[in-house]
């Protein structure tokens, strides 16, 4: 390394955010209050917002620099320790050191993360700062917020699956603490433990495929930490390690995935991660840390091409199931949220799923020597991530503004209503801002948001040319490759494709009950788009998610699968393949394909949505002209073909979907009635029974030892006649020797 | 009765107190400094307090807490020095049997018992440790009842606690290892809880006759090993007390396939040893003398006891019996790691049932010292490495944990998890300082005690293999008990407000500052033992090298 280059400055981009922390939670300690510190400084927002900026232009800098060319870098030794190989005697010292590391994979994420860190920043500013009930504890929010930015940067940046994984609790600690924002209500607390808990038992396997792995390749590292991606990513390591054992330690390092992507049957904890400041859900639990599963996932990539052939063909099956069946299980439940932030969440789950459903066919299919398809399987998922996080992060912010607007029509309806008595009647009643039962109609009343929305939600839906239908296609198609060539797999690709459709409904449908139709409340008739700060990253990633074609054109699903070096060829061409390759592929077999997926997800979805939900605005009201078509198809469709669907809502399915198909009842009780009990029974039987011994021969020695003392009489006959006793004891005893 | 012993043992130490047999005249940083010092200046305070009427001694507890604090600063800065090199230059790269700063003294010629001090990877550590707790709990402990006699106990606490780990006589280690338990003794009797006077006597007696049977493993060693003679042999027995003469002896008979004492002789010496030191530990299921103590003892006394003494037992297995039997160490490790996974698993589980918070805590520490006898069972450089980290660092932290434990019980009146809800909004600081020892003790990432249990995991798997789905269960339970016991006191509650009945009414209060002082201290050594682990594992490594070079790799094993 000679000279400086940028990547020796990339450690920065998580070491600012990550110094940031103390300085900002020592700040607001200090002037907690003051009009500057709130005025000026947003209680800490604007330091984290500079703090992210220059995080976002170091990771810019990174990212061109090493576009096309993989990077490392060595930061620190960690520390060091010994393995005795006992059979030759020889003592290995081994280094556990942290370095960065940049691929392809890293910079798609790294920009992911740091855009995303620094727009959700943004939001945060108009949407925490304006609500009383945050005053005073703005600076913890902003502390947590960087803090998991860092951890973010730092795993995606790291250069070893340990450090990945440091980076990783880190990101678990600060969900933890930010779903425990509102630390005063009890839903938050039990949210907040449940997600930690819950992640914490995928962790636990995570870190025991962490040490198999280290063990697997600590004959062939060296004095290297058997870790690092140099040791392990290593092709002739991976040709000399058993692919059985590879399996397993990889397996392993899935569940630690399962339950931090909020997997089947890990996935408990994500609705209820709802709890946290909408923020956190934008940032947090849609477009970052839940998607640190599917980064490990994807880093697994080597390892399946270089493995024996066919011999981690298991473990991608596994991987693809799970999805498989994550994407319907979610989507069902969306059917039947009515809290806006909770189908976004179910949302968030079913996609999630999708890409490790990608990610599955890709490993499989580089594991099995087609290469080829293996790249763009690859590519196609980690485009799906890319645009998922765009649009997801878009729609959760988007979600907040609703929120947020909600809950200032609220107070000045409750105002109007009562003036004398409220000043600050946040928690006096209980309306429900997240409902979408209590909204309706607000497409011409927030327009900004009402776009930004629908733009997400047709990019997570698949409609054609916009956003996440690329790579979803890209993901159907695949996943359909490989069900040609392994029977098995036709079941996750049914799963996803019969899922497309489903997604078409329950996005369609959220949007409807939102923001066409007629207000269903008074509070709802009182929306104004009116908070700065909010609608800047709205606007921003609307944009964004609508020039997914442009990236799409520049290959970036082809260059994201290859892992050794980038293609490039010209915008236009670019353009003109991709959409020929979606719209009409010379595979008959995929060209049906796709029709059948837009079909589902364009036609058959919304247009049940629409039959249900759909509306017009009020009279006087009009929507943007974007929007406004698709309202008034909604209200034509729901006025031609309006069924009553009470049938199916008193069905016990519903019923149970509205429980959350039972997994959190059943995890509660597993937890509460067997563990704990079992607790309080060991707890009792280490007091009783093993102290109980110890005390037993504790009284039995007192009670000789009073025995003993009884002897002890004080009269001299005694004592003589113990002495002559004694005497002929020994006598006896001196006979009996000689 | 208190003064009077405490004087006794000053003048025995006085009239014994040994002579130099050669012309070295390097300074002795070890026998006065950190271990004559604070033991006199303790016992010169108690005595001085002891003449004083109840009444007078409410006064002169305030210069007596800040002599004393000052005191007990002297050892820590000396201990920092010799680990930046800025007294003389220390070389802590040694080889095994060879120690840093040794000094030896004539003492009892007749049976071979010397004054033989010196530091070594293993025992400077916890040197230090015990250097920097000991001002850490006064700190932390400054406005407890009765500070003329408590504050001078805890610094002859720390006296006696550095000279067991700097003891390489093991007529000397065995003094200290017993002068350790009468301060104890006291800090419970005469400050505990409601039944201080039994949890005392538990403690004496249960530990004490731990002490005997390794007392008498001890003595059977002395007597078995080579006769000899030379200065450090004894003039009327022949044999020697000396540490260090033993190691050298072992190594030399244990070298290749013979066996030093016999194989039947190793196993039943490296049992009776470890008995002792698996009790003081302690390992399940000699360990219920500790929930007792701890729920009894006062803050201070429980720092110190979770800090460093739990830590003799499983320095004492890695200094004795572990050196010089490793036939044993071998013929006993699949035992080894059973109690040590037992300790493991029972411990969090118990836990898990506990509603008292300093039983929880005190569970967790059993927990925890299962880790350690992983570590060792695992045979590899890195678990033992493990190992002496996890002292390390569970010394930083459990004190902590106690300091929260003692805060909390000082403040609210209770220790029922439950009684008090909404910490985070009535006591900020103590929500933090809870938050973060809990988190620390669960082994998050960056605050040190998770090096020590990845480094456990990985030595662990290549021996034992699936086992590891119970340490790896463990985590888990251990995550379950500690987030279960933040929801019901840090959370919820803050609107309702339900401060517990035992306030009677009154706003429930912040941490004091001393309490505050002392715990950010804990807080910040822990993060940057977590970041920065090389600056206490890089002398460990060495010494776990040079270990495995001196003990195991004879050949044979």
């Amino acid at each position: 390394m000679s000279g400086s280059e940028i990547i020796d400055y990339a450690v920065l981009i998580p070491l600012m955010p990550f110094l940031a922390f103390p300085v900002i939670l020592f700040l607001g300690r200090l002037f907690n209050g003051t009009p500057t510190w709130v005025k000026n400084v947003k209680e800490g927002g604007i330091i984290a917002l500079t703090v992210m900026g220059a995080s976002l232009v170091l990771a810019l800098l990174v990212i061109k620099e090493h576009m096309n060319k993989v990077g490392a870098a060595d930061v620190f030794t960690w520390f060091e320790s010994s393995w005795w190989n006992s059979e030759t005697g020889a003592i290995t010292t081994k280094v556990f050191g942290f370095g960065i590391y940049i691929d392809h994979l890293t910079v798609m994420l790294l920009f992911v993360a740091a855009f995303l860190c620094f727009l959700i920043n943004i939001f945060s500013i108009g949407y925490m700062n304006t609500d009383p009930i945050n005053d005073n504890r703005n600076h913890r929010f902003y502390a947590e917020f960087v803090l998991f930015c860092s951890g973010m940067l730092g795993m995606v940046l790291a250069d070893s699956f340990l450090w990945l994984f440091i980076f990783w609790e880190l990101m678990g600690l600060c969900s933890y603490l930010l779903i425990g924002f509102y630390y005063e209500r009890p839903s938050a607390a039990y949210a907040a433990k449940k997600a930690f808990l819950t992640t914490r038992v995928g962790d636990v396997f995570l870190v025991i495929g962490l040490v198999m792995l280290w063990n697997l390749f600590e004959p062939l590292s060296g004095s290297q930490g058997a870790l690092s991606y140099a040791v392990v990513f290593d092709p002739e390591n991976i040709a000399k390690v058993n692919s059985g054992d590879l399996q397993l330690a990889l397996g392993m390092m899935f569940i630690g995935a399962v339950g931090k992507s909020a997997q089947f049957p890990l996935h408990v904890w994500l609705p209820d991660a709802m709890e946290g400041p909408t923020p956190v859900s934008a940032l947090i639990h849609a477009a970052t840390m839940v998607n640190a599963g599917l980064y490990i996932v994807a880093r697994m990539f080597p390892f399946f091409i270089e493995a024996e052939l066919g011999a981690l063909s298991t473990l991608a099956i596994a991987i693809a199931i799970i999805g498989g069946i994550t994407a319907v299980m979610a989507a069902l439940i969306a059917f039947v949220q009515m809290d806006l932030k909770k189908v976004l969440a179910y949302s968030t789950m079913s996609q999630l799923a999708y890409i490790f459903t990608g990610l599955g066919s890709a490993l499989w299919l580089a594991n099995n020597g087609y290469d080829d398809l293996a790249a763009f399987a690859m590519g196609a998922s980690l485009f799906h991530l890319f645009n998922h996080a765009m649009a997801k992060g878009m729609l959760f912010m988007a979600s907040g503004s609703v929120i947020h607007e909600m809950h200032h029509a609220h107070h000045e309806v409750a105002h109007h209503g009562h003036d004398d008595e409220h000043h600050d009647d946040h928690h006096d009643d209980h309306f429900d801002a997240q409902s979408m039962e209590n909204m309706g109609g607000l497409a011409s009343r927030m327009p900004i948001t009402a776009t930004a929305m629908f733009v997400g939600s047709m990019s997570i839906i698949g409609i054609p040319l916009i956003g996440g239908f690329w790579s979803k296609e890209g993901i159907i198609a695949s996943a359909w490759k490989v069900a040609l060539k392994e029977p098995i797999f036709l079941l996750p690709a049914m799963l996803i494709l019969i899922g497309a459709g489903m997604t078409g409904f329950y996005m369609s449908r959220m949007w409807f009950m939102t923001f066409a139709g007629k207000p269903k409340t008074e509070v709802a008739e009182h929306v104004h788009e009116q908070t700065p700060w909010i609608p800047v990253p709205l606007v921003v990633l609307t944009f964004m998610t609508l020039s997914a074609i442009v990236l799409a054109g520049m290959h970036a699903g082809k260059w994201l699968g290859n892992f050794k070096s980038g293609h490039y060829t010209s915008f236009i061409d670019g353009i003109g393949y991709e959409m020929e390759h979606v719209f009409l592929n010379p595979d008959p077999f995929l060209l049906v394909l796709t029709y059948v997926a837009i079909g589902l997800s364009l036609v058959l979805g919304p247009s049940f949505a629409m039959a249900l939900y759909g509306g017009s605005l009020d009279g006087d009201q009009k929507a943007k002209p974007w929007m406004q078509w698709a309202i008034s198809l909604s209200a034509r469709v729901n006025k031609n073909s309006k069924f009553d669907n009470t049938a199916w809502a008193n069905s016990s399915l519903a019923t149970s979907l509205h429980k959350r198909l039972h997994f959190d009842d059943v995890y509660d009780a597993a937890m509460l009635k067997i563990v704990v009990g079992f607790a309080k029974l060991s707890a009792i039987f280490d007091t009783k029974f093993i102290d109980g011994v110890i005390k037993t021969i504790e009284s039995t020695s007192q009670e000789a030892s009073r025995r003993v003392r009884a002897l002890t009489t004080g009269s001299a006959r005694d004592y003589i006649m113990m002495t002559a006793l004694g005497t002929l004891v020994i006598f006896i005893l001196l006979w009996g020797v000689a | 009765m208190l003064i009077g012993g405490l004087l006794i043992i000053l003048a025995g130490l006085m009239a014994f107190f040994p002579s130099m047999t050669d012309s070295d005249t390097t300074v002795d940083w070890i026998s006065l400094p950190l271990v004559g010092f604070p033991i006199i200046v303790s016992c010169i305070l108690l005595a001085f307090a002891s003449q004083e009427t109840r009444a007078r001694k409410e006064v002169i507890a305030v210069p007596i807490r800040l002599f004393t604090l000052v005191a007990s600063l002297i050892p820590l800065a000396i201990s920092t020095a010799l680990f930046f090199d800025w007294l003389i230059l220390v070389d802590w790269d040694l080889m095994y049997n060879e120690y840093a700063l040794e000094k030896e003294y004539v003492w009892i010629e007749s049976i071979g018992a010397s004054w033989h001090v010196g530091m070594d990877g293993l025992s400077f550590p916890m040197v230090w440790l015990t250097t920097f707790l000991v001002p850490i709990t006064i700190i932390t402990t400054w406005n407890e009842k009765d500070g003329a006699t408590y504050h001078p106990l805890l610094l002859m606490m720390g006296g006696a606690l550095i000279g067991v780990f700097v003891a390489l006589d093991l007529f000397l280690f065995y003094v200290f290892w017993e002068l350790t338990l009468i301060p104890m003794f006291f800090l419970i009797l005469k400050w505990g809880g409601k039944d201080r006077r039994y949890a005392a006597q538990k403690f004496f007696i249960y530990t004490f006759c731990a002490s005997v049977i390794m007392l008498l493993g001890l003595i059977t060693l002395y007597f078995l090993q080579p006769e000899g003679s030379g200065s450090q042999y004894g003039t009327v027995t022949g044999r020697t007390f000396d540490m260090t003469v033993l190691f050298s002896n072992a190594t030399a008979y244990n070298m290749g396939d013979s066996v030093f004492l016999g194989k039947d002789m190793q196993n039943i010496l490296f049992a009776m040893l470890m008995i002792g030191f698996l009790v003081k530990l302690p390992a399940v299921p000699f360990h219920t003398w500790l929930p007792d103590a701890h729920v009894q003892a006062p803050t201070g006394g429980s720092m110190l006891l979770a800090g460093v003494m739990l830590k003799m037992g499983a320095y004492g297995m890695l200094r004795i019996p572990i050196a010089i039997f490793p036939d044993a160490v071998v013929y006993y490790q699949d035992v080894i790691m059973a109690i040590g996974l037992i300790s493991l698993v029972w411990g969090s589980i118990v836990c898990l049932g506990q509603t008292n918070l300093k039983k929880m805590v005190a569970y967790s520490s059993v927990s925890h010292m299962g880790v350690i006898l992983l570590g060792i069972a695992s045979m590899q450089p890195i678990g033992y490495a493990a190992a002496l980290f996890m002292m390390f660092a569970h010394g930083i932290i459990s004190p902590m944990l106690f300091a929260v434990c003692g805060a909390f019980k000082h403040h609210y009146h209770s220790m029922e998890i439950g009684a008090m809800r909404g910490m985070a909004k009535w006591s900020p600081y103590l929500a933090v300082y809870m938050m973060f020892a809990w988190m620390a003790s669960l082994g998050l990432p960056l605050l040190a005690g998770f090096v020590a249990e990845l480094m456990v995991m990985i030595a662990f798997w290549p021996e034992y293999g699936w086992w590891i789905l119970l340490p790896g269960a463990v985590l888990a339970i251990t995550a379950a008990y500690y987030l279960w016991s933040m929801q019901r006191t840090i959370f919820e509650g803050g609107d309702e407000g339900q401060p517990p009945e035992s306030l009677n009414g009154e706003t429930p209060p912040d941490i004091t500052l001393p309490e505050n002082i002392g715990m950010i201290i804990l807080a910040i050594f822990t993060v940057i033992f977590g970041i920065f682990p090389f600056i206490a594992l890089g002398m460990m490594d060495q010494w776990t090298v040079a270990f495995f070079e001196g003990v195991f790799n004879l050949g044979g094993i």
